[in-house]
């Protein structure tokens, strides 16, 4: 037939012309020096008061600084705006101190007064307080004595250091902005930190330059590009084609794929994230009301014991992640070494066997169908909550499920929308579910709601608790390390914390999952990781990995290529005629063809 | 979604030839082509879409209020949030007022012609959608475009030569394409065009961080449009052949085109003036209502393909859930349903004198 065959003319006409357009494309001037990075989430704002997405967040850390820093060896406490600050006895004064010649992106010096400006806008203001206003619950006063000297009193006494995570704003910029809660920051920012935003567009996503005044030094590169990807695999694509450079929070799957790609190389940081079974002990509001519909079984610290030894978490490693990720001992990560309770001599590791022991001891006899029967003389029947937004889930329960029924636990398993479950296990509504929880390097946070007083309001507002547990002695180790200014005590007793949640088996913390990222090591040299041993290039707690960021051969002129939309005539001109020639031949055929059929009826 | 979001819409706005209140068809056959009729046909579908729209502003509030999550919560969903810092977002978002309140906000905003502030973006609704429309009509409108008339020339070429190889190779071609996954579909091509062979752009509607202008820029779209118009093209122009092809060998066998051929006309003069304007008409009807659907149609390609349009910034503001957001391009995607069934009435009545007669 003759379409199919002018259908195939074409295409073989058109390949070589569209073929060409790229690769005349890329010849283009010599290598820019910009880091290209795959933005696949989603950017809620620019301004530092509103943005809470990660990936927003994660822009700004680059171009704001705090009082203090965490360092890329550690997470550890080191300089930023301030180069010392020193705590009052009693650990409620912090003084900071800015040194004279720090300087924001335009030019202008950088001074205590800034940094009094912004806490007190945030205090002052409710509008400011969406994404930081945590930051300031125990801060009583901020002062600026002089320029270079900042002093914030607290209500109460504590160790986590105050200036760590609050970025500084300047205030002869964001003083003059009319409504600083509308203000969308997002062209030409002023800031201080290694890069600095110079425009966003949700086409053409966000660029950053490099801040001459940056105060440990101007970055090697000239500036960063996200470019918008709402399809993590297209992102992938992109880094093969070099498109990015830089993409993280790959699948396991994707992660494997691009390790034996020329030119790229794969990256497995130590993530920041727990993945648990919640077990839920019972529900209590503040004033000690039982809400929600958990299994009255549960109530019972021995069956969950028994139900933290019938899950075997490394299989659940080595299966759903492919075993890239640590298997898990506290809340606290290995990424954080100084809190992380790094104990090899875990009682409820797992062992089925020992399980149905610790059941028939306390109790729970066997009926006929092999499912134990509760204190109450019911069949022992339990729900299991995920998310149907994470495929693994599924497949964890998939493995769950199983486990459970060789201890005699009869388990159903249900996926709800992420909406629904946030909702279902504040108030209580589950017996077991699929949590995790991403943490900061302070753990002050994460073990502060694990205390009674963050136990939830029947309708679901107040607090947040983590596991709706309470324990009056967790309470008081709580208030002891959060108070605790030597850093080995403090450590020690965050340690003993996670010890006892874990005891309680309100939470089974299965394995930390590796943040899985790749890099064109072609265009670039490797990145500063955080912390330094197996870390992270992306999503630190401050701009290293980024600021780190060094062409190959730089110096000797020889940086390959980037594909760029330069224009070039040839790719225009090529493609029009071939598409001309195609209409003018799609005519001709046309006109015969009429003819052609009207003799043959 | 497109479809629960339309599906309301359509029961109420697609009003057929059924009989309107105050427009009583038996009148219109007494008066078949004075202006009265048509002032009253009009009248009465606008009165259908004026209704419809007020069920859209009322659904839109209510619908989604039985989502399950608080908002609020979400928002603060394993950030470092304080008590004090929910209570005042949701007294920002009015959240801490009764429902009755919400609801008589929501509809003073509408009539000033504000859809609210969405709670992720910090920013109008309007100006959210207003911004990621562009994008979303030129990718569907082009999509639209080539599908229809690649739909409708292959669809009346199988039926006037029914049974023939050509027939059947494009009829079958045009029904594997339909029945393809969207997602699938768009991936494949990526993987083999983009990924591959690197001819075209693994997403975005322009490079990202190049600042064209001019020709240039518009070089840039059309290399970044060619992979999801084509996804979109591939499933979608089947509707269009299938309709065509149908509606071409109805009016086949009609004696007209006896009489056509009798006065000597040539086979592709009878076909080209005679049988095809006739087979246009159901087709017509068909653009309109798809033209409708086609602003929410987009979501998949839309992230597939990384493009900046309505599609993914409805289906960010379903998982939040963002209640102004929702319903902000819940009315705005409805609207456009209704208008465009509006406009495929009065254009079905303008092309057919025989729906004006009866």
């Amino acid at each position: 037939m003759r379409l199919p065959a002018a259908l195939a003319a074409a295409v073989v006409a058109l390949a070589p012309a569209v073929m060409a357009a790229p690769a005349t494309a890329t010849t283009s001037k010599a290598s820019s020096t910009t880091l290209k990075l795959a933005l696949t989430g989603d950017i809620d704002s620019l301004n530092p008061f509103k943005a809470i997405l990660s990936s927003s967040t994660g822009i700004l850390a680059l171009q704001y600084q705090s009082l203090v820093a965490y360092g890329p060896k550690n997470n550890e406490d080191i300089p930023s705006m301030a180069d010392k600050w020193e705590t009052s006895t009693d650990g409620k004064v912090w003084t900071f101190h800015l040194p004279k010649d720090r300087k924001w992106s335009d030019g202008q010096p950088i001074t205590a007064k800034d940094g009094a400006w912004t806490f007190k806008a945030i205090q002052t203001n409710d509008q400011l307080k969406q994404a930081n206003g945590s930051l300031l619950s125990s801060v009583a006063a901020v002062e600026a004595k002089d320029d270079e000297t900042l002093v914030i009193t607290l209500k109460a006494p504590q160790a986590p250091n105050p200036g760590t995570q609050l970025p500084i704003m300047p205030e002869h910029v964001w003083s003059k902005v009319e409504n600083p809660a509308t203000f969308a920051n997002d062209k030409d920012s002023v800031g201080s930190g290694p890069f600095t935003v110079t425009s966003y567009d949700k086409a053409a996503g966000v660029t950053m330059k490099s801040n001459p005044y940056y105060w440990r030094g101007k970055a090697k590169i000239d500036g960063i590009t996200y470019a918008p990807y709402k399809n993590s695999d297209a992102a992938v694509q992109a880094l093969k084609t070099g498109e990015v450079d830089l993409i993280s929070g790959l699948t396991p799957a994707q992660y494997k794929a691009l390790q034996n790609q020329p030119g790229i190389t794969t990256n497995a940081g130590t993530g920041r994230r727990y993945q648990a079974i919640g077990i839920n002990p019972g529900t209590q509001t503040p004033d000690n009301t039982p809400i929600g519909d958990g299994s009255p079984a549960l109530h019972d610290v021995e069956l969950r014991r028994a139900i933290v030894m019938a899950v075997d978490n490394k299989t659940l490693l080595d299966k759903v992640l492919q075993g890239l990720g640590q298997e898990a001992t506290g809340e606290v990560p290995l990424a954080y070494p100084q809190y992380n309770w790094d104990t090899k001599d875990l009682p409820l590791k797992y062992n089925p066997q020992g399980a149905n022991e610790l059941l028939d001891k306390a109790g729970y006899t066997k009926g006929a169908d092999g499912i134990r029967l509760d204190k109450s003389g019911n069949p022992l029947k339990l729900r299991l909550m995920g998310r149907n937004t994470d495929p693994t889930h599924q497949q964890m329960a998939d493995y769950v499920k199983p486990w459970l029924k060789e201890i005699g636990i009869d388990v159903t398993t249900v996926m709800k929308s992420s909406a629904q479950v946030n909702d279902d296990s504040t108030v209580g509504n589950y017996d077991l579910y699929f949590t995790g929880w991403g943490m900061g390097p302070d753990p002050d946070f994460q073990l502060s709601i694990n205390t009674c007083a963050s136990r939830p309001n029947a309708d679901g507002t107040g607090a947040t608790s983590e596991n709706n547990y309470c324990s009056p002695e967790f309470d008081a180790l709580f208030k002891s390390q959060h108070e605790e200014l030597d850093q080995a005590k403090r450590s020690a007793l965050v340690k003993q914390g996670q010890e006892m949640i874990y005891n309680a088996a309100v939470n089974n913390v299965m394995y930390y999952a590796n943040t899985l990222e790749a890099y064109r090591s072609d265009k670039f040299q490797p990145f500063v990781t955080q912390p330094e041993k197996g870390g992270v290039i992306t999503g630190q707690n401050g701009p290293w990995g980024y600021y780190s960021a060094t062409p190959v051969g730089m110096n000797t002129g020889t940086g390959t290529d980037e594909a760029s939309a330069g224009f070039n005539p040839a790719t225009v001109i090529v493609p029009a005629v071939v598409v001309l020639a195609l209409a003018a031949g799609g005519f001709v055929l046309y006109r015969r063809r009429s003819v052609t059929a009207g003799d043959r009826e | 979604m497109e479809s629960t979001l339309s599906e309301p819409v359509l029961g109420g706005a697609v009003p057929a030839p059924a009989a309107p209140p105050g427009g009583a068809p038996a009148k219109d056959t007494d008066e078949p082509r004075r202006g009265g009729s048509w002032l009253r046909y009009i009248g009465a579908k606008a009165g259908g879409a004026a209704v419809s729209l007020v069920m859209v502003v009322l659904l839109g509030f209510f619908a989604f209020r039985i989502l399950p999550g608080d908002p609020v919560r979400s928002l603060a969903d394993g950030r470092q949030v304080t008590p004090e810092q929910m209570d005042i977002l949701r007294r920002q978002y009015g959240l801490d007022q009764p429902l009755p309140a919400q609801f008589w906000r929501y509809l003073t905003d509408l009539f000033q012609g504000k859809l609210g502030d969405s709670y992720t973006y910090n920013r109008p609704v309007m100006e959210l959608i207003l911004d990621r429309i562009g994008p979303t009509l030129l990718l569907t409108g082009t999509a639209a475009a080539l599908s229809v008339v690649l739909g409708l020339w292959l669809g009346q070429r199988a039926a006037w030569r029914r049974g023939s190889r050509f027939d059947k190779t494009q009829t079958g071609l045009a029904l594997v394409f339909w029945s393809v996954p969207t997602f699938w579909l768009g991936l494949l091509m990526l993987l083999v065009f983009a990924g591959g062979l690197h001819w075209f752009p693994t997403g975005g509607m322009v490079t990202a961080g190049v600042r064209a202008t001019g020709f240039e820029y518009a070089w840039d779209v059309a290399r970044h449009m060619v992979l999801p118009v084509l996804t979109m093209v591939a499933v979608v122009y089947a509707q269009y052949l299938m309709v065509m092809r149908a509606s071409l060998l109805e009016e086949m066998s009609a004696d007209y085109l006896v009489t056509a051929r009798a006065k000597g006309l040539r086979e592709d003069e009878v076909r080209r003036k005679h049988a095809v304007p006739n087979a246009l008409l159901p087709t017509v009807t068909l653009i309109f209502l798809t033209l409708g659907g086609l602003v929410g149609g987009a979501v998949t390609v839309e992230t597939v393909f990384s493009w900046p349009g309505l599609g993914y910034l409805t289906f960010q503001a379903l998982s939040a859930p963002d209640f102004p957001l929702l319903q902000g391009t819940f009315v705005v995607f409805s609207s456009i349903v209704i208008i465009m069934n509006f406009f495929a009435d009065i254009v079905y009545r303008l092309l057919d004198p025989r729906l004006r007669a009866s």
